[in-house]
């Protein structure tokens, strides 16, 4: 009923769709998730480049491809490609191909480039799941692994494993980003979780030591006032503390409204401050040179 | 849906045999999971070959983790049985309308409507689960992260759309001959619930298979309070009652 494939299929090897009949080639292996291995792969033919995932049991790959296939009919934006079934050496797989988004994964970004990246990157993910929120879906499992950043900070979501509808139970989730981890709330997957997850992610991007001292609690006293402590003494996490309070409290109304607070945030940080005040050292080196020039002028005319 | 999680950390070594009352457990239409649990040394040949058996003879999983990998792995045994006996169910439908064949014999647009149906069934249908905790000597430090995880595994069952109920036993009892004890009885929500197992006597025997039949026999009783909530119908207890207090 099904197959499960966990052997590695070496770089050349040819995979063939039994239903479409298209030829891929593995490149290299991308990744392994929870439900199947990714792998860079091209199209016999083509110069194009896609990314392969070969399930671990077919049933859950189908329904990655059922959510793939019903994004696809709304996004403009093409990201599967298609399903098939191939004969591996252990048995019928299934696959599905998709869109090959080259970058790295978020932690690796920001490790990278700094955090001043973070509000930019943040935004767009924002954009992400606000737009796959309107479509009626929850990512579910957002953590770094699962978010891919190119070299200028466009952002795209890989591993769709996790998605469910509104109002049903998260199927994937990964301790540190779960509301329920946190005795933060249910595991009944709404805008709220994600923007939950979210949040987790950014204190963790930002100043990961004291998030790892927070969960390091006793899981039956461990509380979402544990990560409220860290946004109030952290001093790297202070820009966005406001922000991440709110989100890991539910205060959002949903991600559209936590996209346009984010939004305000960036700008307002990235838009200096006004000096409305001469500083102090200024004012007196300016008072204590026209002394010296009084002085120099008096002494000047005596002469 | 009705399933059994045992909880253990080695052989059982009194009693009926594991292995036969997980196969019975199946017969009843119950599923049987197995989890290890080891945080030092090593389970043991013997105790693996066991673990194995009594899951593969309760038609469930199997798998030996550390406490740290306990809810998880809890968490996702649990969901895995569900969507595996709703397979199992529909799969008999499609042999039936189509002769044969199974979910990689049909062709992707079929298969898609296919796992549809078996993910929302997943999601809805009610769901029972009687988690069995090996509660001998060498399991008392890992008690704690049990409880947790019992814990932790509430809470994932309360997000599904579908009633999950819970129950939880541990063994072996306190007095002789006493194999099993009821800490939880069915419930849907634990958060009132403090400190799970109640006064535990450690001790050396492990009767696993007699503690196992007896839960099958719990699941049984279950049926019964069927009877027993029809009892509790209003009007229906007061002549109950009447009957009692003369």
């Amino acid at each position: 009923m099904t197959t499960s494939s966990e052997t590695v299929c070496p770089p050349g090897t040819v995979i063939t769709g039994k239903w479409q009949k298209n030829q891929y080639i593995v490149e290299r292996l991308l990744g392994r998730g929870a439900n199947g291995s990714v792998y860079l792969v091209y199209r016999r033919g083509h110069p194009d480049r896609y990314a392969l995932k070969v399930g671990y049991d077919t049933l859950e790959l189908q329904s990655e491809v059922n959510i793939l296939r019903a994004l696809n009919r709304q996004l403009p934006s093409s990201y599967f490609i298609e399903a098939d079934d191939y004969k591996s050496v252990s048995g019928e797989a299934a696959f599905y191909v998709m869109r090959y988004v080259e970058g790295v994964q978020l932690h690796q970004f920001i490790r990278a480039r700094g955090r001043e990246w973070l509000g930019l990157v943040g935004l767009k993910l924002l954009e992400r799941l606000s737009s796959l929120h309107s479509l009626g879906y929850i990512f579910g499992d957002l953590k770094p692994e699962n978010v891919m950043v190119s070299p200028y900070g466009s952002v795209e979501l890989i591993d769709y494993g996790g998605v469910s509808a509104p109002g049903r139970s998260v199927k994937q989730f990964t301790e540190w980003y779960d509301r329920g981890y946190w005795n933060a709330g249910s595991r009944t997957g709404d805008e709220a979780y994600d923007l939950f997850s979210f949040a987790v992610m950014c204190i963790q991007l930002l100043d990961e030591e004291s998030l790892r001292g927070a969960s390091a609690q006793l899981p039956q006293i461990r509380s979402v006032q544990d990560l409220e402590a860290v946004l109030r003494k952290s001093s790297q996490l202070k820009p966005y503390a406001a922000w991440l309070g709110r989100a890991l409290g539910g205060g959002f109304a949903n991600s559209r409204e936590a996209l346009n607070a984010w939004k305000k945030g960036v700008y307002a940080r990235a838009v200096p401050r006004k000096r409305n005040k001469t500083p102090r050292w200024l004012q007196r080196s300016f008072f204590l040179s026209i002394v010296f020039a009084g002085a120099a002028l008096y002494l000047f005319l005596k002469t | 849906m009705k399933q059994i999680l045992l909880i253990t950390d080695g052989c059982s070594n009194i009693g009926p045999s594991p292995v036969m009352a997980a196969a019975h457990a199946l017969q009843e239409g119950i599923t049987v999971n197995v989890i290890g649990v080891l945080d030092y040394g090593t389970i043991g040949e013997l105790g693996e070959l066991e673990i194995r058996e009594i899951a593969k003879a309760g038609g469930g999983l199997h798998q030996i983790v550390g406490t740290s990998q306990l809810a998880r792995t809890m968490q996702m045994m649990t969901r895995k049985t569900v969507v595996q006996t709703i397979q199992q169910a529909v799969n008999k439908e499609i042999r039936q309308i189509l002769g044969g064949g199974s979910l990689t014999e049909l062709p992707p647009e079929k298969r898609a409507q296919v796992v549809e149906v078996v993910d929302e069934l997943s999601e809805t249908s009610p769901l029972q689960v009687a988690l069995v905790i090996d509660a001998s000597a060498s399991m008392k430090p890992k008690l704690a992260a049990v409880e947790e995880a019992i814990r932790d595994l509430m809470l994932s069952l309360k997000a599904r759309a579908g009633t999950s109920r819970l129950s939880v036993y541990h063994f072996p009892g306190r007095g002789h001959g006493e194999d099993l004890v009821k800490d939880v009885d069915w419930t849907e929500n634990l958060d009132g619930v403090r400190g799970l197992f109640g006064r535990l006597q450690m001790k050396g025997a492990t009767p696993t298979g007699p503690a196992l039949l007896k839960v099958i026999d719990e699941y049984r009783c279950g049926t019964l309070e069927h009877n027993q909530s029809w009892r509790e119908l209003p009007g229906q207890e007061e002549g109950m009652l009447g009957d009692y207090v003369v």
